[in-house]
């Protein structure tokens, strides 16, 4: 392979050198790699891509760069719960607000994009047309503020097939003969798909003394009552990341997906959810041919 | 010669060719994509979608709900009895996310959920419920079954088991039950103190919170219709935030017997002779 003479992309030049240099490299275990090349998937290289990002849990205030919620240039869900007791007192949480944190969301996909299309670059420089095996993760690095976006995976050549028609290699969390049964399946993995939603809430009263237990002392609510605005945020995370996945995968299906929800508890009822969803997109390629039920078996050992 | 000899041929009767799979897949990709089908989002892994199609039933789409209770402060550490909020809190909880996760499979048009997974968490001051899983439908189906929404935590090789064996999930039944263990008297603490002896009042707070929740839990079962109960799971002990407090709780996927009478599934004994194959685990590839 000569060795292109600007690399590609925002790649090391470093990289491509070593993608030339004749051995393969790849994270796959040997039954993978077995499976691969059964499906006539030759390895050309681990490839991985990083960004680390700057992180703010609040953004940056577009006045004065301050630490405070950013509300200029907020976008997407936002719902005010208000408070049923009229003026108690100044502390009295009077209204309280769930917001969708587009600077978050936006952070985590330029960081993962970002990753990402490095990864795709290394790959696409190796000649690969797909990547397979992916791994992502996002970490904090070093110190609070700082994550860590990587993405590795092998990527890997059809024998005999054709390239991919943009040049961009398709890629998919599988490997080995859960992708091979995939195929069989009749579906071709498109690429991975991820996004995050993230949604904040300020408690209101009700929201406040239900978290804490402490509703029936000031009769807000019947005590055990359903803790709405914490339900309605947690519900609409979910919501905003599965919409958003459905409009990523255009005329595909999305297979093999996992949803993660993780709740931050920031006290007094507030909170910010975030909800990951990641999965296969695969488009079928084939009618699907459905095997016969299968015949139960109980081992021995 | 070169090489070793390869291993004994295949003389299965196997006629899929992987890699003339592979290269129609490759191909389909190097073109322009066909209009939409069918689209569906499902958490199912390749095996469970397969199994599923094997019965004639299909992913249609990833749903979930959610639920969240209050618990007033003070109930859990001094009192007599069932902690009857902290109870009814987990129960309201449960119902609550079930039902849900029901009108999101509804909207998506499955006729039950399968795979659910089951988060809970009970908090001091709040229990909570998370259910996920993927709605599924007879293959091709359109609109409503003729049949309740059913939801499940038994896996897509679970459920097709079942089917085959001509049995079918109803919905998922949970029992819980909170009940404190009283504190010793004086008398019986100083009596009993330097010496290994039962604490009757923890072990009777026990199988009171035992009773309770299995008995909610096989009610809960009845009510929608089933005859037992399977893959039960249940958890018992104290809470970290409340020591003379004991929890007892269990779900589990409610099944009735839909074929005239069980059908024996005539699974076939297998000695496998290989050894056991490494899976693939995808975070191993981040090192230790």
């Amino acid at each position: 392979m000569t060795v292109p003479a600007e690399p590609p992309g925002d790649l090391p030049e470093a990289a491509v050198r070593r993608f030339a240099d004749g051995a393969f490299t790849s994270g796959l275990t040997v039954p993978d790699f077995a499976a691969c090349l059964q499906m006539g998937l030759e390895p050309v290289g681990f490839t991985q891509g990083y960004c680390v990002m700057q992180w703010q849990w609040y953004g940056m205030s577009p006045i004065g760069g301050g630490f405070g919620y950013q509300w200029g240039g907020v976008r997407g869900y936002a719902e005010t719960f208000n408070c049923p007791h009229g003026f108690v007192s100044q502390e009295h949480r009077s209204w309280g607000q769930n917001y969708e944190q587009s600077w978050l969301e936006d952070a985590w996909a330029s960081g993962f994009t970002t990753a990402y299309d490095r990864m795709l670059d290394e790959a696409a420089s190796a000649g690969a047309h797909g990547i397979v095996g992916l791994v992502d993760t996002s970490a904090p690095l070093a110190d609070m503020g700082v994550v860590e976006f990587r993405v590795q995976g092998t990527a890997v050549r059809v024998v005999d097939g054709p390239a991919p028609a943009d040049g961009r290699p398709w890629t998919t969390y599988l490997a080995g003969q859960r992708l091979a049964k995939l195929v069989e399946a009749g579906f071709a993995p498109v690429s991975i798909a991820a996004t995050v939603a993230s949604v904040g809430m300020w408690a209101n009263c009700v929201t406040q003394y239900l978290t804490e237990g402490t509703n029936s002392m000031y009769r807000a609510g019947t005590p055990g009552d359903e803790i709405l605005q914490t339900v309605t945020a947690h519900t609409v995370a979910r919501r905003i990341a599965t919409e958003r996945i459905r409009s990523q995968l255009g005329p595909d299906s999305l297979h093999g997906a996992s949803l993660t929800t993780t709740h931050r508890d920031l006290g007094e009822g507030d909170a910010a959810i975030e909800c990951i969803l990641r999965g296969n997109r695969v488009r079928r390629f084939k009618d699907f041919d459905p095997m016969p039920a299968p015949r139960p078996t109980v081992r021995l050992l | 010669m070169n090489g070793p000899e390869p291993l004994g041929a295949d003389t299965g009767a196997d006629t899929s060719d992987p890699r003339a799979d592979m290269r129609a897949a490759a191909a389909a990709l190097a073109g322009q994509p066909k209009p939409a089908g069918a689209r569906t989002t499902s958490d199912l892994s390749i095996d469970e979608e397969l199994v599923l199609h094997s019965i004639g039933w299909e992913p249609v789409e990833l749903v979930s709900g959610m639920s969240m209770h209050s618990v007033p402060v003070g109930v859990w550490n001094w009192g007599q009895g069932e902690i009857e909020y902290a109870s009814a809190a987990y129960a309201r909880s449960f119902a609550g996310a079930v039902q849900r996760l029901h009108q999101a499979c509804t909207h998506a048009g499955g006729h039950g959920v399968v795979g659910v997974h089951v988060e809970w968490a009970v908090e001091r001051h709040h229990i909570d419920v998370a259910l996920v899983g993927t709605a599924v439908r007879p293959v091709g189906s359109t609109g409503l079954g003729a049949d309740p929404v059913f939801v499940s935590d038994l896996s897509g090789r679970d459920f097709t088991l079942l089917h085959s064996a001509g049995w079918a999930p109803l919905g998922l039944a949970a029992g819980a039950s909170f009940v404190y263990a009283p504190r010793r008297s004086v008398g019986a603490t100083m009596k009993q103190s330097g010496q290994n002896v039962e604490l009757t009042n923890f072990t009777e707070a026990m199988y009171a919170a035992r009773e309770a929740a299995m008995e909610r839990m096989q009610t809960a079962a009845i009510g929608l219709g089933g005859t037992g109960v399977v893959e039960v799971k249940v958890t018992e002990g104290p809470m970290d935030f409340a020591h003379h407090a004991v929890g007892f709780t269990a779900y589990g996927t409610v099944v009735r017997l839909l074929a005239d009478e069980h059908r024996h599934l005539g699974a076939r004994m297998v000695l496998p002779l290989d050894d056991p194959v490494v899976g693939f685990d995808a975070t191993s590839l981040r090192g230790a």
